[in-house]
């Protein structure tokens, strides 16, 4: 459940980096239309393809489940993170991409 | 659309709140009831152990009852639950004795009264009411919910453009913000807890498949759904019982390892004894009522294994399964949880919309018509009154002596009355302070919590953590937390009580279309 939660936190800043709004405030810039195409591919990518570790771990059944938790959870948290700790929601998002190969090669 | 969604949601938000925050509390309704009944001891699971001491028991305790059933201690409950019934009266229920048992001693657990989880769970579907009209209103609660869920939507034109948007310190835009993000973030759970409440009560809200294929028989309709596993009739000679174990073990091995929930032995002293072994909730997503296995309680023959699930009966379990989430372990469970929050705060943050966007008018005046003032006041006394309530109930748990008569009772006539009281206090006292007042008492009840179990009981955090009962430990701290989330609460009302520049209470708020 920890790889798709990172693998769905990761994706939702993805997508939040990718509207001119987000980008703007955490980044302080206007991303660029290649950017924000990139970002928004990714997004969609990682958050489709965590689905897979969620049902690889525990059957289709629980497995959409916990995805569906994961899901809303990590877009929840994200959502709350951005206005009040923007910094940490972003770090954690780095964090996330840099644990999910760990938490990859340790479950699967 | 947004009229419906503005009226549907005020009509029935003060209701839904209740259903909502109740029934996210039934997540752990056992872990609830292991807090509110601490002389259950735990002890390390041995379902063999267990099996064999409840049936000594009821050996011993009831020799000739009609029926037994068995319970067996899982890792979320403790106790090992028995009941027997002397009698059966046919189209009668009831006359059942239970009792929970120590399942390493043996001896019946004398454990104060209390409904504990139970009353929680109960309460968000039948609301303290007599029998079929508590359902009706629950279930009409949620047709209203579902239809401001997809009236909401509608309204609430740019979901995917504002998606992220959360601007807090903001006053009415951070409530709508706030109502927006824990709406559509958590919208899969909100359809889902909705709509599967309605699956669930589909026979008493939909008849009309039922009456057009079996005609007013509809007890032939549940039998068939839910075939009553029928069983041998006594043949009025004694008869010896054999170990429910071996029993218990060819179940399991019938299953491919899935777990045994509970036991019902028919006519346990009868040459025609029968035994049942049904499978547990927890073992599966989608609900399966009728899973089990049919023994021949005096000769341990095996006579029956359930058949699989039809299609539409994998459908409707599905919906039951996901809605009770009985299967989901730890950290899935305070997902639910959390999600069942998130649905009352969303609940929550759109009575308070309603409310503030109307004030806005009479701010200058300072007066406030009959009807707002008496949504202000019902918005106080049905969020932070139940709160109060709650935690009401818990501090009755500890407090009320032991040996008071109907004890289980009492603690629900102390929540009742202390949301009465809360009625009375918002109608009492101005809108904020009353808020204020209400928040600052509920956070001081709920972080006392932990403190009050250490003075009553020998199960303070200390001894549970050390011990890992995580289930106390879990309740003591999940208060200690919603104790210091009321007490910010609080602070942030008592804050924005104080005189305010002008300016800025009466800046035009750029609402427009959005807040209805």
């Amino acid at each position: 459940m920890l790889l798709a939660w990172l693998m769905c936190y990761v994706g939702f800043t993805a997508l939040c980096l990718s509207t001119d709004r987000h980008h703007g405030e955490l980044l302080h810039s206007k991303p660029s239309p290649r950017r924000r195409l990139g970002l928004r591919v990714a997004g969609g990518w990682l958050l489709t393809l965590s689905i897979w570790p969620a049902v690889a771990a525990t059957g289709w059944a629980q497995g959409l489940v916990e995805w569906c938790a994961v899901l809303m959870f990590s877009a929840l948290l994200l959502v709350l993170l951005l206005p009040y700790r923007p910094r940490l929601a972003l770090s954690l998002a780095g964090v996330g991409l840099l644990a999910s190969p760990v938490a990859a090669f340790a479950t699967l | 659309m947004a009229w419906l969604h503005t009226w549907a949601g005020l009509i029935f938000g003060w209701l839904l709140f209740a259903i909502f925050l109740t029934g996210t509390l039934s997540y752990f309704k056992d872990e609830i009831s292991h807090w509110t009944q601490p002389e259950v001891q735990v002890h390390p699971l041995d379902d063999g152990r267990s099996l064999a001491v409840a049936q000594a028991y009821l050996q011993q305790q009831a020799p000739n009852a009609a029926r037994w059933f068995i319970t067996l201690p899982d890792s979320r409950d403790p106790g090992l639950s028995v009941m027997w019934q002397d009698t059966v009266d046919p189209g009668k229920r009831g006359n059942f004795i239970e009792k929970v048992l120590d399942p390493v001693s043996g001896q019946a657990v004398q454990a104060r009264e209390s409904k504990g989880g139970e009353f929680f769970y109960r309460f968000h579907f039948q609301l303290q009411m007599p029998h079929p009209w508590g359902r009706w209103l629950s279930t009409l609660a949620a047709m209203v919910m579902l239809v401001a869920l997809i009236t909401g939507i509608i309204t609430h034109k740019k979901i995917f453009k504002d998606i992220f948007t959360f601007r807090p310190r903001k006053g009415q835009r951070s409530w709508l913000d706030g109502h927006n993000a824990v709406g559509v973030l958590v919208l899969p759970f909100h359809l889902m807890i909705t709509y599967s409440s309605l699956v669930i009560f589909m026979s008493m809200v939909m008849p009309a498949p039922i009456v057009a294929s079996y005609g007013n028989d509809s007890r032939a309709f549940f039998n068939d759904v839910f075939p009553a596993t029928d069983n041998a009739p006594a043949l009025g000679q004694p008869g010896t019982l054999l170990p429910l174990l071996p029993m218990y073990e060819q179940a399991r091995a019938q299953w491919a390892g899935g777990h045994v929930g509970r036991l019902a032995v028919n006519n346990p002293s009868d040459v025609n004894a029968s035994v049942n072994v049904f499978r547990a909730g927890a073992d599966r997503v989608a609900h399966d009522f009728g899973s089990t296995v049919s023994f021949n309680g005096s000769t341990g023959e095996l006579l029956r294994v359930s058949a699989e699930q039809s299609l539409p009966a994998a459908i409707g379990g599905s919906f039951y399964g996901l809605h009770m989430g009985h299967f989901a372990g730890p950290v899935l469970r305070w997902l639910y949880f959390v999600c069942g929050l998130a649905g009352t705060a969303m609940i929550g943050t759109g009575l308070v919309i309603w409310l503030g966007k109307r004030q806005l008018k009479h701010a200058k005046t300072g007066g406030m018509p009959f009807e707002l003032r008496l949504v202000e006041v019902l918005n106080i006394a049905s969020m932070s009154g139940l709160l109060l309530a709650i935690a009401a109930f818990f501090w009755a748990n500890r407090l009320l002596p032991v040996s008071v008569a109907e004890r289980s009772d009492w603690e629900v006539q102390v929540f009742f009355i202390v949301w009465g009281l809360s009625l009375l206090h918002a109608v009492l006292r101005r809108g904020r302070q009353a808020w204020v007042e209400q928040l600052s008492v509920g956070a001081l009840l709920f972080s006392a919590i932990p403190l009050l179990n250490a003075l009553t009981t020998s199960h303070h955090l200390g001894v549970s953590l050390a011990t890992g009962d995580w289930a106390m430990a879990g309740f003591d701290l999940t208060c200690l937390g919603s104790g210091v989330f009321l007490a910010w609460a609080a602070w942030k009302m008592h804050r924005r009580t104080a005189p305010q520049p002008k300016a800025e209470r009466a800046r035009p708020l750029n609402l427009k279309s959005e807040a209805h």
